[in-house]
């Protein structure tokens, strides 16, 4: 492990476990993006395109031919999920944003509890690599729409 | 443990020699964090009983599909794993609250104080996967999903789902290919 892979990665951890991108991006910003198996394919496994759910609910993101693998570890054929939240794709060269509207999976976690606010929303999955960036090609799922409506009484 | 204090200690002391002849252990792994206080008295290799990592209480995989008591037509089928509050790492990454999944087919669980065993019963997924495509035999069989650490170790407590049957029918999605199973 060199210097600089050795400090990307703990930027990434501190970043995942602080909730927050590492401000200093890494040598990824210009680094070549990482290829993964062609037949790779990120989806999500639930909800459906255009269903309608009610208050809170979990997503399920599926990977085929392909390892999950957290931020910040290095292994060939692996990445970590986002989920894109009511937003377009962002620039595929730049490690994917950390914000309300980009989620990162940087623990290796395959679910999401989402609590989006009454109305329609689009959901879109774009794995990452150790340092959030991209594969080449991009391993993105569809762009699904869902409804959220209020949650009963509770 | 159940080893003798003295008897640890005894492996302690042997430990930097055994080190020094073996060089790496087994895995291609990268360096335990400081954060894991890494089990130091396991010299002999992976068969030995060794301290099991902590896994968060509510951590727990479920197979998404099939379903418990499904009945599957066709002999090759896609199994998604299931996991929450944990995270997945591929085989030999040491970071805490993640693992990797194991596939335990027609078998029972195993000495959970060891590596899990690497056969046609117990499927690893090294690399981290969260889905698999399955190829089995018509009739009745069980599946059960179990988290392993770096070394392929279940938790503690161990993160693993609810042992499923399934029965597996010949029928219209035809095997693609006559792979025997691994």
């Amino acid at each position: 492990m060199t210097r600089a892979q050795f400090l990307a990665g703990l930027g990434a951890g501190l970043g995942a476990g602080l909730g927050i991108a590492p401000l200093w991006p890494g040598p990824a910003a210009f680094a070549q993006r990482h290829p993964m198996p062609e037949n790779a394919k990120v989806y999500i496994i639930w909800p459906a395109d255009g269903q309608v759910v009610r208050g809170g609910f979990w997503v399920r993101m599926g990977l085929s031919e392909g390892g999950i693998a957290p931020a910040g570890v290095e292994k060939p054929m692996t990445g970590h999920h986002h989920l894109l939240i009511d937003v377009d794709l962002p620039d595929l060269n730049k490690p994917i944003p950390n914000d309300r509207n980009h989620l990162h999976f940087g623990l290796g976690q395959t679910e999401a509890r989402l609590d989006l606010p009454p109305g329609k929303h689009t959901l879109q999955m774009l794995l990452g690599d150790e340092n959030h960036v991209p594969h080449d090609p991009p391993l993105m799922s569809k762009r699904i729409t869902v409804t959220v409506l209020p949650a009963t009484g509770s | 443990m159940a080893f003798p204090r003295r008897l640890l200690l005894l492996g302690a002391a042997a430990l930097p020699v055994a080190a020094r002849g073996q060089d790496k252990p087994a895995d291609h792994a990268h360096e335990p964090p400081a954060a894991t206080p890494a089990p130091t008295l396991t010299p002999t290799g992976a068969e030995a009983p060794r301290q099991r990592q902590a896994a968060p209480p509510d951590a727990y995989v479920y197979i998404g599909w099939p379903q418990d008591r499904q009945v599957i037509y066709g002999t090759r089928f896609k199994l998604w794993f299931g996991t929450r509050n944990f995270g997945v790492a591929p085989a030999g990454v040491s970071k805490a609250n993640t693992g990797h999944h194991h596939l335990l087919i027609d078998v029972d669980l195993p000495d959970l104080n060891k590596p899990i065993p690497n056969d046609r019963n117990h499927l690893h997924f090294g690399l981290g996967q969260t889905e698999t495509m399955l190829e089995l035999p018509p009739g009745t069989h069980t599946l059960q999903l179990l988290m392993g650490d770096a070394d392929h170790v279940p938790h503690d407590p161990p993160v693993m789902s609810k042992r499923i049957t399934i029965t597996v029918r010949p029928g219209k999605p035809q095997a693609v290919s006559a792979r025997s199973a691994p």
